[in-house]
């Protein structure tokens, strides 16, 4: 029992980084060749990611005199595969979890710290006052967004207590859809949690406008700026990997449904198309979370991203928390 | 495996797939070139500018949330003035907060 669930593990782990680099780095160039469409620019060709990681393999792996040698190293590797272990935990198309019976919701949230903070101790490691900075910036920019995130996840498992079960499991949430279990003050809610989700994400991900910590016109790429090589690359695969692991978390709170639950198809048929519909559910949530944002908005100062997550995000999830709290006494249908 | 009241989870799982997943990426990064020339370019990256001392460019635990501060400078301001400093303010405080909780949970409570 013990040997099989080990070699279980295992093999997820192995599975779960092919998967998680390929399709990392594949949103990774769709998102960018977007943004570029978007600014009236060519933009690279999609496998551009995927040439810059090749590139930076080949480029030297500099370790600047003031830095921290085993630190400056141990971060991007430690950066990675927080990122990718994440998506040992978050429900991919049809198929349940991989180690979701191991790890809860607030698991996940916990992992998601992980890679930001190994980027600042990787930042404070340089020994370079341009990523000193992007270190303090990143620490400040993390303890700004968790806060509605917290309210947004205590939201929803709060709301799917009153059917009861295991409700922090994700496996649980994804299988119980906030929706179908909502008045009309409640999909409101829902639809408000959903925003301010939404507006979270790009802080979580490190892109405009929340991208303070490695503001290049500002700071030089802030706790990246003495990064190269193959250290960089890592840090990029990360990037691309939590980007895909933050849209596939979005995806399973408040989308989870399969197309096989409308259209009755073959097992292994259904299989497929759930996992091609999870994949446009991810590019739908990355596309009007991430790119479509980044496109249109310059980056906020670091005083503004504290602001804009504690007081006017952090006020819309908990007044999102307060309807779904009234649709329990006054339950209203909407359908 | 760890349950408590709201959630669970399984350190020794997470542990030994943690542990795989550093594997591979210590092989990813493995795959990139290691050696690199130790002239000018391990200087830390300032523009051009030449680099100060450490001293000068330390940034003090005080500064470290600076942002943070900043953007709830008001929030702050209030509290460092309810922090006089003197003990009969904080008695004051402690007497106030007592009575409205009592008030909250027994007489309200009750009603």
């Amino acid at each position: 029992m013990l040997g099989e669930l080990l070699f279980k593990t295992v093999i997820a782990s192995i599975g779960i980084t092919i998967f998680a680099v390929i399709f990392g780095l594949l949103f990774k160039g769709i998102d960018r060749k977007l943004v570029a469409r978007m600014q009236m620019r060519v933009g690279p060709p999609i496998r551009q990611p995927f040439l810059d990681v090749i590139k930076l393999m080949s480029k030297e792996t500099i370790v600047p005199e003031n830095a921290v040698g085993w630190m400056y190293n141990l971060a991007p590797i430690i950066c990675l595969a927080s990122s990718i272990i994440l998506l040992l935990y978050i429900p991919i198309g049809n198929f349940e979890p991989l180690l979701g019976g191991h790890g809860d919701i607030i698991l996940v949230i916990y992992i998601f710290l992980i890679p930001a903070l190994a980027m600042v101790a990787g930042g404070f490691a340089s020994g370079s006052p341009f990523a000193t900075v992007g270190a303090q910036r990143e620490m400040i920019t993390m303890m700004s967004y968790e806060f509605p995130l917290a309210v947004v996840i205590i939201a929803i498992v709060w709301k799917l207590s009153n059917i009861g079960g295991d409700i922090f499991s994700l496996q649980f949430i994804s299988s119980h859809p906030i929706w179908e279990e909502v008045g009309l003050l409640g999909l409101i809610g829902g639809i408000i949690l959903l925003l301010a989700l939404v507006i979270v994400t790009p802080g979580e991900v490190a892109k405009i406008p929340f991208d303070v910590a490695e503001a290049e016109t500002e700071i030089a790429h802030g706790l990246l700026v003495e990064y190269s090589g193959r250290n960089l690359a890592l840090f990029y695969i990360a990037d691309a990997v939590k980007m895909f692991a933050m849209a596939s978390l979005v995806v399973a709170l408040f989308f989870p449904y399969n197309l096989s639950d409308f259209i009755k198809l073959d097992e292994i048929v259904a299989y497929i198309a759930d996992f091609l519909f999870f994949l446009f559910k991810v590019f739908l949530v990355m596309l009007f979370s991430i790119s479509l944002v980044r496109a249109g908005m310059a980056r906020l100062r670091i005083t503004q991203v504290v602001s804009v997550y504690w007081i006017t995000i952090t006020l819309i999830a908990l007044f999102g928390l307060v309807l779904l709290m009234w649709d329990n006494q006054y339950s209203i249908k909407w359908w | 495996m760890i349950k408590t009241v709201g959630g669970y989870w399984d350190p020794i799982i997470w542990i030994i797939a943690f542990i795989v997943i550093f594997i591979l990426a210590y092989m990813i990064r493995a795959i990139g070139k290691k050696e690199y020339r130790k002239g000018e370019q391990i200087k830390p990256f300032l523009s051009g500018m030449e680099e100060p001392s450490k001293e000068a460019v330390h940034i003090r635990a005080s500064n470290l949330y600076w942002g943070f501060v900043e953007a709830l400078k008001s929030y702050y301001e209030t509290m460092k003035k309810m922090h006089t400093g003197i003990i009969n303010d904080y008695v004051a405080w402690f007497v106030g907060i007592t009575a409205i909780i009592f008030i909250a949970v027994f007489i309200v409570g009750i009603i």
